[in-house]
Protein backbone atom coordinates (compact mmCIF):
# COMPACT_ATOMS: atom_id res chain seq x y z
CA UNK A 1 0.00 0.00 0.00
CA UNK A 2 1.25 3.43 -0.93
CA UNK A 3 -0.10 6.51 0.83
CA UNK A 4 0.22 10.20 0.06
CA UNK A 5 -0.37 12.74 2.81
CA UNK A 6 -1.20 16.28 1.63
CA UNK A 7 0.35 18.91 3.87
CA UNK A 8 -0.12 22.65 3.56
CA UNK A 9 1.91 25.47 4.99
CA UNK A 10 -0.30 28.04 6.73
CA UNK A 11 0.12 31.02 9.04
CA UNK A 12 0.55 29.93 12.65
CA UNK A 13 -2.55 29.92 14.83
CA UNK A 14 -1.11 32.75 16.93
CA UNK A 15 -0.18 34.92 13.94
CA UNK A 16 -1.52 38.46 13.80
CA UNK A 17 -2.63 39.89 10.49
CA UNK A 18 -2.31 43.24 8.79
CA UNK A 19 -4.21 44.37 5.74
CA UNK A 20 -2.66 47.19 3.75
CA UNK A 21 -3.41 49.00 0.52
CA UNK A 22 -5.35 46.93 -1.94
CA UNK A 23 -6.36 44.08 0.38
CA UNK A 24 -2.71 43.04 0.72
CA UNK A 25 -2.48 40.59 3.64
CA UNK A 26 0.64 40.03 5.71
CA UNK A 27 1.20 38.33 9.05
CA UNK A 28 3.74 37.83 11.77
CA UNK A 29 4.03 35.88 14.96
CA UNK A 30 5.92 37.92 17.47
CA UNK A 31 5.51 35.31 20.20
CA UNK A 32 6.95 32.22 18.54
CA UNK A 33 8.86 33.95 15.75
CA UNK A 34 7.50 31.27 13.41
CA UNK A 35 4.86 32.90 11.25
CA UNK A 36 4.32 29.76 9.14
CA UNK A 37 3.59 26.25 10.33
CA UNK A 38 2.20 22.91 9.22
CA UNK A 39 -1.55 23.48 8.87
CA UNK A 40 -2.72 22.23 12.31
CA UNK A 41 -5.34 19.91 10.76
CA UNK A 42 -2.57 18.34 8.65
CA UNK A 43 -0.62 17.20 11.71
CA UNK A 44 -3.35 14.56 12.04
CA UNK A 45 -2.99 13.79 8.33
CA UNK A 46 0.72 13.06 8.65
CA UNK A 47 0.24 11.02 11.83
CA UNK A 48 -2.46 8.87 10.22
CA UNK A 49 -0.22 8.25 7.20
CA UNK A 50 2.59 7.07 9.45
CA UNK A 51 0.16 4.81 11.31
CA UNK A 52 -0.79 3.20 7.98
CA UNK A 53 2.87 2.23 7.70
CA UNK A 54 3.19 1.07 11.30
CA UNK A 55 -0.15 -0.74 11.66
CA UNK A 56 -1.41 -1.57 8.19
CA UNK A 57 1.69 -2.45 6.21
CA UNK A 58 1.89 0.64 4.01
CA UNK A 59 5.29 0.58 2.30
CA UNK A 60 5.45 4.25 1.33
CA UNK A 61 4.08 7.34 3.01
CA UNK A 62 4.83 10.30 0.77
CA UNK A 63 4.33 13.82 2.11
CA UNK A 64 3.17 16.15 -0.66
CA UNK A 65 2.91 19.91 -0.50
CA UNK A 66 1.98 22.54 -3.04
CA UNK A 67 2.91 26.06 -2.08
CA UNK A 68 5.59 28.70 -1.82
CA UNK A 69 9.29 27.79 -1.75
CA UNK A 70 9.23 28.08 2.04
CA UNK A 71 6.76 25.18 2.19
CA UNK A 72 9.74 22.82 2.15
CA UNK A 73 9.62 23.32 5.94
CA UNK A 74 6.35 21.41 6.30
CA UNK A 75 7.88 18.50 4.38
CA UNK A 76 10.91 18.47 6.69
CA UNK A 77 8.52 18.28 9.64
CA UNK A 78 6.55 15.47 7.97
CA UNK A 79 9.75 13.53 7.24
CA UNK A 80 10.96 14.07 10.80
CA UNK A 81 7.68 12.62 12.09
CA UNK A 82 8.17 9.50 9.96
CA UNK A 83 7.04 9.93 6.35
CA UNK A 84 9.22 7.82 4.03
CA UNK A 85 9.68 10.46 1.34
CA UNK A 86 8.42 13.86 0.25
CA UNK A 87 7.62 15.87 -2.86
CA UNK A 88 7.33 19.64 -3.15
CA UNK A 89 5.40 21.32 -5.94
CA UNK A 90 6.35 24.97 -6.19
CA UNK A 91 6.39 27.33 -9.15
CA UNK A 92 5.58 31.02 -9.38
CA UNK A 93 3.67 30.13 -12.55
CA UNK A 94 1.22 28.28 -10.27
CA UNK A 95 0.64 31.19 -7.88
CA UNK A 96 -2.89 32.39 -7.26
CA UNK A 97 -4.78 29.33 -8.48
CA UNK A 98 -8.39 28.74 -7.45
CA UNK A 99 -9.57 25.78 -5.37
CA UNK A 100 -10.26 23.45 -8.26
CA UNK A 101 -7.05 24.21 -10.13
CA UNK A 102 -5.07 23.68 -6.92
CA UNK A 103 -6.74 20.28 -6.56
CA UNK A 104 -5.77 19.54 -10.18
CA UNK A 105 -2.12 20.31 -9.39
CA UNK A 106 -2.21 17.95 -6.41
CA UNK A 107 -3.91 15.28 -8.54
CA UNK A 108 -1.24 15.60 -11.24
CA UNK A 109 1.49 15.23 -8.62
CA UNK A 110 -0.21 12.14 -7.15
CA UNK A 111 -0.42 10.72 -10.67
CA UNK A 112 3.29 11.31 -11.13
CA UNK A 113 4.14 9.74 -7.77
CA UNK A 114 2.30 6.70 -9.13
CA UNK A 115 0.66 3.53 -7.75
CA UNK A 116 -0.96 5.42 -4.86
CA UNK A 117 -3.84 3.64 -3.04
CA UNK A 118 -4.84 6.26 -0.52
CA UNK A 119 -4.50 10.03 -0.16
CA UNK A 120 -5.03 11.64 3.22
CA UNK A 121 -5.90 15.34 3.67
CA UNK A 122 -6.82 17.44 6.68
CA UNK A 123 -10.45 18.49 6.88
CA UNK A 124 -9.51 22.05 5.97
CA UNK A 125 -6.60 24.50 6.05
CA UNK A 126 -6.70 27.29 8.61
CA UNK A 127 -5.97 30.01 6.04
CA UNK A 128 -8.73 29.59 3.44
CA UNK A 129 -10.92 27.44 5.72
CA UNK A 130 -12.99 26.28 2.74
CA UNK A 131 -12.61 22.53 3.31
CA UNK A 132 -13.39 21.66 -0.31
CA UNK A 133 -10.03 20.36 -1.56
CA UNK A 134 -10.47 16.69 -0.52
CA UNK A 135 -13.65 16.23 -2.58
CA UNK A 136 -12.29 18.24 -5.52
CA UNK A 137 -9.10 16.16 -5.45
CA UNK A 138 -11.03 12.87 -5.29
CA UNK A 139 -13.23 13.86 -8.22
CA UNK A 140 -10.26 14.99 -10.29
CA UNK A 141 -8.51 11.67 -9.63
CA UNK A 142 -11.76 9.75 -10.18
CA UNK A 143 -11.39 8.17 -6.72
CA UNK A 144 -13.88 7.80 -3.90
CA UNK A 145 -13.97 10.65 -1.35
CA UNK A 146 -14.44 9.83 2.34
CA UNK A 147 -14.58 13.02 4.37
CA UNK A 148 -14.51 13.88 8.09
CA UNK A 149 -12.96 10.52 8.99
CA UNK A 150 -12.46 10.01 12.73
CA UNK A 151 -11.14 6.40 12.60
CA UNK A 152 -9.81 3.96 10.04
CA UNK A 153 -11.30 0.64 11.12
CA UNK A 154 -9.90 -1.63 8.42
CA UNK A 155 -7.82 -0.99 5.36
CA UNK A 156 -6.27 -3.19 2.68
CA UNK A 157 -5.10 -2.70 -0.89
CA UNK A 158 -8.68 -3.34 -2.03
CA UNK A 159 -11.04 -1.84 0.52
CA UNK A 160 -11.38 0.46 3.50
CA UNK A 161 -13.83 0.87 6.37
CA UNK A 162 -13.90 4.14 8.27
CA UNK A 163 -15.88 5.96 10.90
CA UNK A 164 -17.01 9.45 9.89
CA UNK A 165 -18.00 12.14 12.36
CA UNK A 166 -20.98 14.14 11.15
CA UNK A 167 -23.39 16.54 12.87
CA UNK A 168 -25.75 13.80 14.02
CA UNK A 169 -23.08 11.47 15.37
CA UNK A 170 -20.90 8.73 13.85
CA UNK A 171 -21.33 6.90 10.59
CA UNK A 172 -19.48 3.73 9.59
CA UNK A 173 -18.77 3.51 5.87
CA UNK A 174 -16.91 1.04 3.68
CA UNK A 175 -15.76 1.41 0.10
CA UNK A 176 -13.22 0.14 -2.38
CA UNK A 177 -9.79 1.65 -2.94
CA UNK A 178 -8.37 3.96 -4.12
CA UNK A 179 -9.72 6.71 -1.87
CA UNK A 180 -9.11 10.28 -0.81
CA UNK A 181 -9.93 10.73 2.85
CA UNK A 182 -10.06 13.85 4.98
CA UNK A 183 -9.46 13.45 8.69
CA UNK A 184 -10.62 15.24 11.84
CA UNK A 185 -8.75 15.72 15.13
CA UNK A 186 -10.33 12.80 16.91
CA UNK A 187 -8.52 10.35 14.66
CA UNK A 188 -5.20 10.37 16.50
CA UNK A 189 -2.70 12.21 18.66
CA UNK A 190 0.10 13.51 16.42
CA UNK A 191 3.59 12.61 17.57
CA UNK A 192 6.47 15.03 17.97
CA UNK A 193 9.36 14.60 15.54
CA UNK A 194 12.21 12.63 17.13
CA UNK A 195 15.74 13.99 17.33
CA UNK A 196 16.94 11.30 14.91
CA UNK A 197 13.98 12.05 12.68
CA UNK A 198 14.88 15.72 12.50
CA UNK A 199 18.49 14.91 11.58
CA UNK A 200 17.36 12.51 8.88
CA UNK A 201 14.79 14.95 7.54
CA UNK A 202 17.35 17.73 7.26
CA UNK A 203 19.56 15.49 5.11
CA UNK A 204 16.77 14.12 2.93
CA UNK A 205 16.70 15.05 -0.76
CA UNK A 206 13.25 16.37 -1.61
CA UNK A 207 12.36 16.49 -5.30
CA UNK A 208 10.92 19.84 -6.38
CA UNK A 209 8.41 19.73 -9.21
CA UNK A 210 7.30 22.71 -11.26
CA UNK A 211 4.38 23.16 -13.65
CA UNK A 212 6.55 21.76 -16.45
CA UNK A 213 6.99 18.48 -14.57
CA UNK A 214 3.25 17.95 -14.24
CA UNK A 215 0.63 17.09 -16.81
CA UNK A 216 -1.86 19.75 -15.80
CA UNK A 217 -3.76 22.56 -17.47
CA UNK A 218 -4.42 25.31 -14.94
CA UNK A 219 -4.37 29.09 -14.86
CA UNK A 220 -4.60 31.89 -12.33
CA UNK A 221 -7.07 33.48 -14.76
CA UNK A 222 -9.46 30.68 -13.92
CA UNK A 223 -9.96 31.35 -10.19
CA UNK A 224 -13.68 32.01 -10.77
CA UNK A 225 -13.90 33.63 -7.35
CA UNK A 226 -12.49 37.09 -6.84
CA UNK A 227 -11.76 38.41 -3.39
CA UNK A 228 -12.81 41.96 -3.96
CA UNK A 229 -11.95 43.13 -0.46
CA UNK A 230 -10.13 41.71 2.57
CA UNK A 231 -10.45 43.51 5.89
CA UNK A 232 -10.26 43.14 9.64
CA UNK A 233 -13.62 42.35 11.25
CA UNK A 234 -15.16 45.45 12.79
CA UNK A 235 -14.21 45.76 16.43
CA UNK A 236 -17.03 45.07 18.83
CA UNK A 237 -18.68 48.28 19.80
CA UNK A 238 -18.67 49.32 23.41
CA UNK A 239 -16.68 48.18 26.39
CA UNK A 240 -17.27 45.20 28.60
CA UNK A 241 -19.67 45.99 31.42
CA UNK A 242 -18.34 44.53 34.64
CA UNK A 243 -20.99 43.16 36.97
CA UNK A 244 -20.44 44.20 40.57
CA UNK A 245 -21.75 42.62 43.75
CA UNK A 246 -20.83 41.67 47.29
CA UNK A 247 -21.15 37.93 46.89
CA UNK A 248 -21.81 35.25 44.29
CA UNK A 249 -25.59 35.39 44.77
CA UNK A 250 -25.68 39.15 44.15
CA UNK A 251 -23.43 38.83 41.10
CA UNK A 252 -25.58 36.03 39.72
CA UNK A 253 -28.77 38.00 40.25
CA UNK A 254 -27.33 41.10 38.54
CA UNK A 255 -26.06 39.07 35.58
CA UNK A 256 -29.33 37.21 35.08
CA UNK A 257 -31.12 40.61 35.14
CA UNK A 258 -28.91 41.71 32.25
CA UNK A 259 -29.39 38.48 30.31
CA UNK A 260 -33.17 38.73 30.62
CA UNK A 261 -32.98 42.36 29.47
CA UNK A 262 -30.93 41.27 26.44
CA UNK A 263 -33.61 38.68 25.65
CA UNK A 264 -31.11 35.92 24.97
CA UNK A 265 -32.83 33.44 27.28
CA UNK B 1 -30.12 31.19 -16.36
CA UNK B 2 -32.39 32.22 -13.59
CA UNK B 3 -33.45 31.40 -10.09
CA UNK B 4 -31.85 30.80 -6.72
CA UNK B 5 -31.69 27.12 -5.79
CA UNK B 6 -31.34 25.89 -2.23
CA UNK B 7 -30.15 22.39 -1.42
CA UNK B 8 -32.31 21.40 1.53
CA UNK B 9 -30.65 18.93 3.89
CA UNK B 10 -32.81 16.55 5.86
CA UNK B 11 -32.30 14.01 8.59
CA UNK B 12 -34.84 11.33 9.46
CA UNK B 13 -37.41 12.91 7.16
CA UNK B 14 -37.08 16.39 8.67
CA UNK B 15 -35.37 19.49 7.39
CA UNK B 16 -32.24 20.38 9.37
CA UNK B 17 -32.30 23.84 10.95
CA UNK B 18 -29.54 25.38 8.83
CA UNK B 19 -31.60 24.75 5.68
CA UNK B 20 -34.34 26.97 7.07
CA UNK B 21 -31.73 29.70 7.49
CA UNK B 22 -30.46 29.16 3.93
CA UNK B 23 -34.01 29.39 2.58
CA UNK B 24 -34.46 32.69 4.43
CA UNK B 25 -31.22 34.11 2.99
CA UNK B 26 -32.09 32.82 -0.50
CA UNK B 27 -35.50 34.49 -0.37
CA UNK B 28 -33.95 37.89 0.34
CA UNK B 29 -31.37 37.58 -2.42
CA UNK B 30 -33.96 36.25 -4.89
CA UNK B 31 -36.22 39.22 -4.20
CA UNK B 32 -33.38 41.63 -4.95
CA UNK B 33 -32.66 39.76 -8.19
CA UNK B 34 -36.37 39.52 -8.98
CA UNK B 35 -36.09 35.74 -9.18
CA UNK B 36 -37.68 32.73 -7.54
CA UNK B 37 -36.41 30.31 -4.93
CA UNK B 38 -36.40 26.61 -5.72
CA UNK B 39 -35.68 24.06 -3.01
CA UNK B 40 -33.92 20.82 -3.96
CA UNK B 41 -34.81 17.88 -1.74
CA UNK B 42 -33.02 14.52 -1.98
CA UNK B 43 -33.65 11.45 0.17
CA UNK B 44 -36.15 8.74 1.01
CA UNK B 45 -39.59 9.57 2.39
CA UNK B 46 -38.94 13.28 2.12
CA UNK B 47 -42.41 14.57 1.15
CA UNK B 48 -42.66 16.32 4.51
CA UNK B 49 -39.36 18.07 3.84
CA UNK B 50 -40.75 19.43 0.58
CA UNK B 51 -43.82 20.70 2.46
CA UNK B 52 -41.60 22.43 5.00
CA UNK B 53 -39.68 24.05 2.15
CA UNK B 54 -42.90 25.50 0.67
CA UNK B 55 -43.92 26.70 4.12
CA UNK B 56 -40.53 28.41 4.55
CA UNK B 57 -40.90 30.37 1.34
CA UNK B 58 -39.73 28.15 -1.51
CA UNK B 59 -41.60 29.00 -4.73
CA UNK B 60 -40.84 25.60 -6.24
CA UNK B 61 -39.53 22.29 -4.96
CA UNK B 62 -37.71 19.78 -7.11
CA UNK B 63 -37.00 16.50 -5.43
CA UNK B 64 -35.73 12.96 -5.76
CA UNK B 65 -37.34 10.46 -3.41
CA UNK B 66 -36.01 6.91 -3.56
CA UNK B 67 -35.40 4.15 -1.02
CA UNK B 68 -31.85 3.86 -2.34
CA UNK B 69 -31.30 7.43 -1.12
CA UNK B 70 -32.21 6.62 2.48
CA UNK B 71 -28.61 7.00 3.61
CA UNK B 72 -26.74 10.05 2.44
CA UNK B 73 -23.76 9.16 0.29
CA UNK B 74 -21.92 11.82 -1.67
CA UNK B 75 -21.64 9.55 -4.71
CA UNK B 76 -25.41 9.08 -4.94
CA UNK B 77 -26.61 12.53 -3.88
CA UNK B 78 -23.93 14.45 -5.80
CA UNK B 79 -24.90 13.34 -9.33
CA UNK B 80 -28.60 14.02 -8.65
CA UNK B 81 -27.88 17.55 -7.46
CA UNK B 82 -25.69 18.09 -10.54
CA UNK B 83 -28.44 16.76 -12.82
CA UNK B 84 -31.08 19.05 -11.31
CA UNK B 85 -28.79 22.08 -11.56
CA UNK B 86 -27.78 21.28 -15.16
CA UNK B 87 -31.42 20.81 -16.18
CA UNK B 88 -32.59 24.09 -14.67
CA UNK B 89 -29.54 26.36 -14.97
CA UNK B 90 -30.11 28.54 -11.91
CA UNK B 91 -28.09 31.71 -11.25
CA UNK B 92 -27.03 30.52 -7.83
CA UNK B 93 -27.08 27.47 -5.58
CA UNK B 94 -27.04 28.00 -1.80
CA UNK B 95 -26.17 25.17 0.59
CA UNK B 96 -25.75 25.04 4.39
CA UNK B 97 -22.05 24.65 5.24
CA UNK B 98 -22.51 21.38 7.11
CA UNK B 99 -20.34 18.31 6.53
CA UNK B 100 -22.82 17.24 3.85
CA UNK B 101 -23.06 20.75 2.39
CA UNK B 102 -19.30 21.22 2.17
CA UNK B 103 -18.99 17.96 0.25
CA UNK B 104 -21.95 18.50 -2.08
CA UNK B 105 -20.93 22.08 -2.91
CA UNK B 106 -17.44 20.88 -3.89
CA UNK B 107 -18.93 18.02 -5.93
CA UNK B 108 -21.25 20.38 -7.78
CA UNK B 109 -18.50 22.95 -8.39
CA UNK B 110 -16.32 20.32 -10.10
CA UNK B 111 -19.19 18.91 -12.19
CA UNK B 112 -20.37 22.33 -13.37
CA UNK B 113 -16.90 23.94 -13.49
CA UNK B 114 -18.42 26.78 -11.46
CA UNK B 115 -17.13 29.12 -8.78
CA UNK B 116 -17.61 28.16 -5.14
CA UNK B 117 -17.54 30.35 -2.04
CA UNK B 118 -17.56 28.41 1.22
CA UNK B 119 -18.91 29.43 4.61
CA UNK B 120 -20.55 32.77 3.87
CA UNK B 121 -21.73 34.77 6.89
CA UNK B 122 -23.35 37.63 4.96
CA UNK B 123 -24.78 38.07 1.46
CA UNK B 124 -25.79 41.02 -0.68
CA UNK B 125 -26.43 41.78 -4.33
CA UNK B 126 -24.23 44.10 -6.41
CA UNK B 127 -24.54 44.43 -10.20
CA UNK B 128 -26.87 41.42 -10.34
CA UNK B 129 -24.20 39.22 -8.70
CA UNK B 130 -24.09 37.87 -5.15
CA UNK B 131 -21.35 39.29 -2.93
CA UNK B 132 -20.57 36.92 -0.08
CA UNK B 133 -18.71 37.90 3.06
CA UNK B 134 -16.73 35.03 4.54
CA UNK B 135 -14.20 34.68 7.33
CA UNK B 136 -10.63 33.76 6.42
CA UNK B 137 -7.68 32.94 8.68
CA UNK B 138 -10.15 31.58 11.21
CA UNK B 139 -12.15 34.77 11.30
CA UNK B 140 -9.18 37.00 12.01
CA UNK B 141 -10.03 38.64 8.68
CA UNK B 142 -13.14 38.90 6.54
CA UNK B 143 -13.25 38.81 2.78
CA UNK B 144 -15.90 39.93 0.32
CA UNK B 145 -15.92 37.40 -2.48
CA UNK B 146 -17.81 37.36 -5.74
CA UNK B 147 -18.15 34.85 -8.56
CA UNK B 148 -18.09 37.08 -11.61
CA UNK B 149 -19.35 34.67 -14.28
CA UNK B 150 -21.64 31.69 -14.52
CA UNK B 151 -23.20 29.64 -11.76
CA UNK B 152 -22.61 30.93 -8.23
CA UNK B 153 -22.28 28.15 -5.62
CA UNK B 154 -22.23 29.44 -2.07
CA UNK B 155 -22.29 27.55 1.21
CA UNK B 156 -23.72 29.41 4.23
CA UNK B 157 -22.51 29.08 7.80
CA UNK B 158 -25.05 27.77 10.29
CA UNK B 159 -26.63 30.37 12.60
CA UNK B 160 -25.22 33.29 10.60
CA UNK B 161 -28.59 34.03 8.94
CA UNK B 162 -32.05 34.31 10.51
CA UNK B 163 -34.31 31.34 9.80
CA UNK B 164 -37.09 31.81 7.27
CA UNK B 165 -40.48 32.37 8.83
CA UNK B 166 -43.44 30.11 8.23
CA UNK B 167 -45.65 31.44 5.43
CA UNK B 168 -48.43 28.86 5.62
CA UNK B 169 -47.97 28.31 1.89
CA UNK B 170 -48.03 24.89 0.30
CA UNK B 171 -47.41 23.56 -3.18
CA UNK B 172 -46.79 20.56 -5.39
CA UNK B 173 -43.23 19.40 -5.58
CA UNK B 174 -41.83 18.15 -8.86
CA UNK B 175 -40.46 14.67 -8.15
CA UNK B 176 -37.93 13.50 -10.70
CA UNK B 177 -37.04 9.91 -11.56
CA UNK B 178 -33.40 10.07 -10.63
CA UNK B 179 -30.93 7.38 -11.54
CA UNK B 180 -29.23 6.43 -8.31
CA UNK B 181 -25.54 6.00 -9.16
CA UNK B 182 -23.83 2.68 -8.59
CA UNK B 183 -21.20 2.93 -5.92
CA UNK B 184 -19.09 0.58 -3.81
CA UNK B 185 -19.64 2.87 -0.85
CA UNK B 186 -21.89 1.37 1.79
CA UNK B 187 -23.17 2.89 4.99
CA UNK B 188 -22.72 0.10 7.55
CA UNK B 189 -24.28 1.90 10.47
CA UNK B 190 -24.93 5.17 12.21
CA UNK B 191 -24.90 6.05 15.85
CA UNK B 192 -26.50 9.16 17.23
CA UNK B 193 -24.50 11.43 19.45
CA UNK B 194 -24.94 10.87 23.15
CA UNK B 195 -27.45 13.20 24.80
CA UNK B 196 -26.98 16.89 25.35
CA UNK B 197 -27.31 19.80 22.98
CA UNK B 198 -25.05 19.89 19.93
CA UNK B 199 -22.56 22.77 20.01
CA UNK B 200 -23.03 23.89 16.41
CA UNK B 201 -26.81 24.18 16.75
CA UNK B 202 -26.88 25.59 20.27
CA UNK B 203 -28.56 28.90 21.14
CA UNK B 204 -26.78 28.94 24.49
CA UNK B 205 -23.30 27.67 25.30
CA UNK B 206 -21.65 27.31 28.70
CA UNK B 207 -17.93 26.85 28.17
CA UNK B 208 -14.99 26.05 30.46
CA UNK B 209 -11.26 26.48 30.15
CA UNK B 210 -8.05 25.99 32.08
CA UNK B 211 -9.66 27.68 35.06
CA UNK B 212 -11.95 24.72 35.75
CA UNK B 213 -8.82 22.94 37.00
CA UNK B 214 -9.72 19.33 36.19
CA UNK B 215 -12.30 16.96 34.74
CA UNK B 216 -14.60 17.35 37.75
CA UNK B 217 -14.40 21.14 37.31
CA UNK B 218 -16.84 20.74 34.42
CA UNK B 219 -19.51 19.30 36.76
CA UNK B 220 -20.90 22.67 37.93
CA UNK B 221 -20.84 23.92 34.33
CA UNK B 222 -22.72 20.83 33.06
CA UNK B 223 -25.23 21.29 35.83
CA UNK B 224 -25.72 24.98 34.95
CA UNK B 225 -25.99 24.10 31.25
CA UNK B 226 -28.64 21.50 32.10
CA UNK B 227 -30.79 24.10 33.84
CA UNK B 228 -30.34 26.60 31.00
CA UNK B 229 -30.77 24.08 28.17
CA UNK B 230 -27.29 25.05 26.97
CA UNK B 231 -24.57 23.03 25.25
CA UNK B 232 -21.21 22.58 26.98
CA UNK B 233 -18.11 23.92 25.27
CA UNK B 234 -14.47 24.14 26.22
CA UNK B 235 -11.19 25.73 25.29
CA UNK B 236 -8.39 23.74 23.72
CA UNK B 237 -6.42 23.84 26.98
CA UNK B 238 -9.10 21.79 28.76
CA UNK B 239 -9.29 19.28 25.89
CA UNK B 240 -5.51 18.92 25.66
CA UNK B 241 -5.41 18.32 29.42
CA UNK B 242 -7.85 15.44 28.90
CA UNK B 243 -10.60 16.99 31.04
CA UNK B 244 -13.29 16.87 28.35
CA UNK B 245 -13.55 15.19 24.91
CA UNK B 246 -12.49 16.97 21.75
CA UNK B 247 -16.06 17.26 20.42
CA UNK B 248 -16.60 20.04 22.98
CA UNK B 249 -13.68 22.16 21.76
CA UNK B 250 -14.51 25.65 20.53
CA UNK B 251 -11.84 27.51 18.59
CA UNK B 252 -9.64 27.59 15.56
CA UNK B 253 -8.97 23.85 15.58
CA UNK B 254 -12.31 23.00 17.15
CA UNK B 255 -15.81 24.11 16.36
CA UNK B 256 -16.84 27.57 15.25
CA UNK B 257 -19.99 28.61 17.07
CA UNK B 258 -22.24 31.67 17.10
CA UNK B 259 -24.87 31.15 19.77
CA UNK B 260 -27.12 33.88 21.15
CA UNK B 261 -25.23 33.61 24.44
CA UNK B 262 -21.69 32.32 25.08
CA UNK B 263 -20.64 32.09 28.72
CA UNK B 264 -16.89 31.61 29.16
CA UNK B 265 -15.88 30.26 32.57
CA UNK B 266 -12.17 30.26 33.36
CA UNK B 267 -11.22 30.81 29.73
CA UNK B 268 -8.44 33.36 29.27
CA UNK B 269 -9.49 33.98 25.66
CA UNK B 270 -6.45 33.12 23.54
CA UNK B 271 -6.71 34.35 19.97
CA UNK B 272 -7.34 30.76 18.78
CA UNK B 273 -10.33 30.43 21.11
CA UNK B 274 -11.70 33.82 20.08
CA UNK B 275 -11.60 32.68 16.45
CA UNK B 276 -14.20 30.04 17.27
CA UNK B 277 -16.67 32.15 19.29
CA UNK B 278 -16.22 35.82 18.46
CA UNK B 279 -19.40 35.94 16.38
CA UNK B 280 -21.53 34.93 19.38
CA UNK B 281 -24.27 37.50 19.82
CA UNK B 282 -23.72 38.03 23.53
CA UNK B 283 -20.55 37.03 25.38
CA UNK B 284 -20.23 36.76 29.14
CA UNK B 285 -16.85 36.12 30.76
CA UNK B 286 -16.29 34.84 34.28
CA UNK B 287 -12.63 34.81 35.24
CA UNK B 288 -10.44 35.27 38.31
CA UNK B 289 -7.95 37.30 36.32
CA UNK B 290 -9.30 40.77 35.58
CA UNK B 291 -6.67 41.18 32.85
CA UNK B 292 -7.76 38.06 30.92
CA UNK B 293 -8.07 38.90 27.19
CA UNK B 294 -11.58 37.40 27.13
CA UNK B 295 -12.86 40.56 28.86
CA UNK B 296 -11.82 42.51 25.75
CA UNK B 297 -14.37 40.57 23.74
CA UNK B 298 -17.09 40.13 26.35
CA UNK B 299 -20.22 42.23 26.74
CA UNK B 300 -20.56 41.41 30.42
CA UNK B 301 -17.83 40.30 32.80
CA UNK B 302 -17.54 39.02 36.33
CA UNK B 303 -14.20 38.87 38.11
CA UNK B 304 -14.59 35.99 40.49
CA UNK B 305 -14.36 32.30 41.28
CA UNK B 306 -16.28 30.21 38.77
CA UNK B 307 -16.91 27.55 41.41
CA UNK B 308 -18.95 30.11 43.36
CA UNK B 309 -20.50 31.93 40.43
CA UNK B 310 -21.67 28.89 38.42
CA UNK B 311 -23.77 27.35 41.25
CA UNK B 312 -25.13 30.80 42.16
CA UNK B 313 -26.18 31.34 38.54
CA UNK B 314 -27.77 27.91 38.47
CA UNK B 315 -29.81 28.73 41.57
CA UNK B 316 -30.78 32.11 40.11
CA UNK B 317 -31.87 30.58 36.78
CA UNK B 318 -33.87 27.92 38.60
CA UNK B 319 -35.79 30.49 40.62
CA UNK B 320 -36.28 32.95 37.72
CA UNK B 321 -37.02 30.56 34.87
CA UNK B 322 -39.05 28.24 37.07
Amino acid sequence: MKAVVCVKQTPSTTATFTVSGDSEVSWEDAGSGKPNVVNPWDEYTVEEGIRLKENHGATDVVALTFGAESSIDVLRTSLAMGCTSAVQVTDSALDGLGNLDSAKVLAAAIDKIGDVNIVICGKQAIDGDSGVTPVMLAKTLGWTPLTFVSAIKEVSDDSITVERTIESGKQEVSTSMPVVISVVNEINEPRYPSFMGIRKANKAQVPVWTAGDLDVDVSADNTKVSWSKVYAPPAREGEVEMIEGDDAAELAEALVDKLLEEKVL
Amino acid sequence: MSGVFVYVESRNGQMVSVSGEVLGAAKKIAEELDEEVTAVVIGSDVEAVAETAFDLGADEVIGADDEALANYRLETYGPILTEIVNENEPDAVFIGATTQGRDLSAWLAVDTDAGLIADAVDLRVEDERVVATRPVYAGKLLCDAVIEDGLQIISLRARAFPAAESTGESGDAEWIDADVADTDTEVLGESAKEGGVSLSDANLIVSGGRGVGGPEGFDPLRSLAGVMGAAVGSSRAAVDAGWIPYEHQVGQTGKTVSPDLYMAFGISGAIQHQAGMRTSKLIVAINKDEDAPIFGLAHYGIVGDLFEIAPALEAEFKSRLG
